[in-house]
């Protein structure tokens, strides 16, 4: 990663399992990032956005998202169009994670501005190598500060 | 106010009743109007008889005048009624003969007639005898009576004549007054029955109408009430479909979350397991292979092997039956697009696709062409035809070489499509439960999930039309779809 800016991973993922098994991938590839884990959406939010929202604590923050779609409390997209409207989140490159092969949502995300999009396949093997290929992803790709 | 069918009936044997005896009427009135009109060509005979024979006597008197009035004053003049008489006499007695005989009446005047011609001789000898001047000779043949006896004859011959003629007169004007009253008497009964006929009809027709205006207004209310319950009806239908599909979404979504878990946890185990079957035997050395040792031996090397293997392979079905519940649901919700098609080029299409199984199995196709044109949504209708091809040729019978014939025709307006094989059949009692979803028949030997046959009659049923099978066992199955000839201009739009 960037010398001198550490770059966080924040997963907002309701599902514990998954969000175990994420992590065990994302580590076995070799990235060491720090991890902040969000059980639901209004937490995630708060700690992206802030209190009152407006995205101030994240202006120097370098972070790349990992989002489920399906959420307890509100859904992923309405996370996505809240993170890509805010002048100080809007350039965290954001992965969709999801179970969700719609196409029609997948296109949905791309064009409100989601980065990746990566179906959650059932066949783990293709998972772990999804996400395996993500964090040497993580490792090449520049993070840029989410706000300037 | 209902009118009944007994109502109706009685109204009808009213009316032509009413008919009947208003045709009676008019025929009584014509057979009246016709007695009174020869009573009165009657009469008017009678009349001319009775005239005739009074100018008869009139001219033989006139005559008789003539003459004596010249006897007694020798002067010409007196003659002119005389001689006129000459004349006239013998016309009228012809006349009266003729009035008689037109009325049926003894005609034979022979007698009359002799008496006139020698009357007439009587005034002719006298008149002759005056103009030869012999006057005295002329009175003295007046005298001898028998000029007056000849006339008084002649009264008596015409006067039974007029007499009868009176009578009949008579007779006839008392039957025609009678011929006018009856007359009258039936035209008026007729009048009376027809206005009552006219007015029975009009308060029939009027009743009907009103009841047929009445009918009419409630059909035309039943009308729109029924327009509206089935527009009604068509929301909560569709508002039933919208919830199952998004039902059928959700819970499969919802199911694979968890679904990833077990697999994923399982891959951990084998990972785990596999790190166990590595370092266990280092790590344990000789007790390894002894007794000690074989409980953990069992373990490692196949218990948890087996069942992690039974997990991956109820997952991997589990998500099968997931992928295939949103398969069906994508499907229900997805627009359909009519367009002119093809249908033999969709066969040809169809067939050639799955070729080489063709070749491999050695199975003869046929498409029986040429076949009917239809409007309806390509990719349902590719999907349909193929599922059906695909499994004709799937559950062949090894028995003997498979045949499937597919042949398209109109009915009733409708698009018939039918694919027949001599394949190994569905049992009777597993007819209607191969369209079930996750349902399949017979020897389970070949692959599949049951999936197929639900999704080829939804898609029928979202194309408008429907799906039969008939189906022998070891003979053969006929899948038949009928299908409507054009899509809906609205199709049922869910997404």
């Amino acid at each position: 990663m960037s010398e001198g800016t550490p770059v966080s991973i924040v997963m907002i993922e309701d599902d514990e399992g998954h969000a175990r098994l994420i992590e065990r991938n994302i580590r076995r590839a070799g990235v060491n990032n720090p991890i902040e884990h969000f059980l639901n959406g209004t937490d995630a939010l708060r700690y992206i956005l802030g209190e009152d929202g407006s995205g101030a604590p994240s202006a120097h923050r370098h972070m790349l998202i990992l989002l489920d779609l399906n959420l307890p409390d509100m859904t992923g997209v309405s996370i996505l169009e809240k993170l890509k409207s805010n002048p100080h989140a809007r350039r965290a490159p954001v992965v969709v994670l999801t179970t969700t092969d719609d196409k029609r949502e997948i296109d949905r995300c791309y064009d409100l501005g989601a980065n990746v999009y990566i179906t959650k396949p059932v066949d783990y093997d293709g998972f772990a190598g999804a996400i395996r290929q993500l964090g040497l992803f993580f490792s090449v790709m520049q993070v840029p500060e989410a706000g300037s | 106010m209902p009118t009944d069918r007994r109502t109706l009936v009685q109204s009808i044997v009213g009316l032509v009743l009413g008919t009947i005896a208003l045709m009676v009427v008019i025929a009584f009135a014509l057979l009246a109007g016709e007695q009174t009109r020869m009573r009165a060509g009657a009469l008017n005979m009678a009349q001319d008889t009775r005239l005739a024979a009074s100018a008869l006597l009139r001219g033989m008197v006139d005559a008789e005048t003539g003459q004596r009035g010249y006897l007694l004053t020798g002067d010409k003049k007196y003659l002119e009624p005389y001689n006129e008489a000459q004349f006239t006499v013998s016309d009228r007695l012809k006349g009266l003969e003729q009035d008689l005989a037109a009325e049926g009446q003894p005609s034979d005047l022979h007698a009359l007639n002799n008496l006139i011609a020698e009357k007439l001789s009587e005034l002719h000898q006298t008149v002759s005898l005056v103009e030869a001047g012999d006057s005295a000779a002329a009175l003295a043949r007046v005298r001898d009576n028998r000029g007056k006896l000849l006339m008084d004859r002649i009264r008596d011959r015409l006067q039974p004549i007029s007499d009868a003629a009176d009578q009949r007169i008579m007779k006839l004007t008392g039957d025609l007054a009678f011929s006018a009253l009856m007359l009258r008497y039936v035209t008026g009964t007729g009048a009376v029955l027809a206005l009552i006929l006219g007015l029975t009809s009009i308060v029939t027709v009027r009743r009907y109408l009103n009841d047929l205006r009445t009918a009419h207004g409630e059909l035309e209310a039943f009308n729109q009430t029924l327009e509206q319950r089935v527009a009604a009806r068509t929301l909560a239908l569709t508002r039933a479909n919208e919830e199952i599909q998004r039902f059928a979404y959700i819970v499969s979504h919802d199911l694979r979350a968890p679904l990833v878990n077990v697999m994923g946890f399982t891959s951990e185990l084998e990972h785990g397991l596999a790190v166990c079957q590595r370092e266990a035997p280092k790590l344990m050395g000789a007790t390894w292979d002894k007794a000690e040792g074989r409980e953990m031996r069992a373990a490692v090397s196949e218990e948890m092997p087996e069942a992690i293997d039974f997990i991956r392979s109820s997952t991997r079905r589990m998500d099968g039956l997931i992928n295939a519940i949103l398969k069906l649901s994508r499907e229900g919700a997805r627009v359909l697009a009519p367009e002119p098609i093809d249908l033999a080029t969709l066969f040809d299409q169809t067939v050639s696709a799955v070729g080489h199984q063709i070749h491999d199995k050695g199975v003869e196709v046929l498409i029986h062409k040429p076949m009917p044109d239809i409007v309806s949504d390509r990719l349902a209708l590719e999907q349909i035809i193929g599922n059906l091809i695909d499994n004709a040729i799937k559950y062949l019978s090894p028995s003997r070489p498979g045949r499937v014939a597919a042949r398209a025709f109109l009915q009733s307006g409708q698009v018939v499509i039918e694919i027949q094989d001599n394949g190994r059949g569905v049992a009777a009692n597993d007819l209607q439960r191969i369209f079930e979803l996750f349902r399949r028949a017979g020897a389970q030997d070949q692959p599949g999930e049951g999936i197929g046959l639900a999704h080829v009659r939804a898609l029928v049923r979202r194309l408008g039309g429907d799906i039969d099978v008939d189906s022998q066992t070891d003979v053969g199955s006929t899948f038949r779809i009928v299908l409507p000839r054009q899509l809906g201009a609205n199709p049922q739009e869910n997404g």
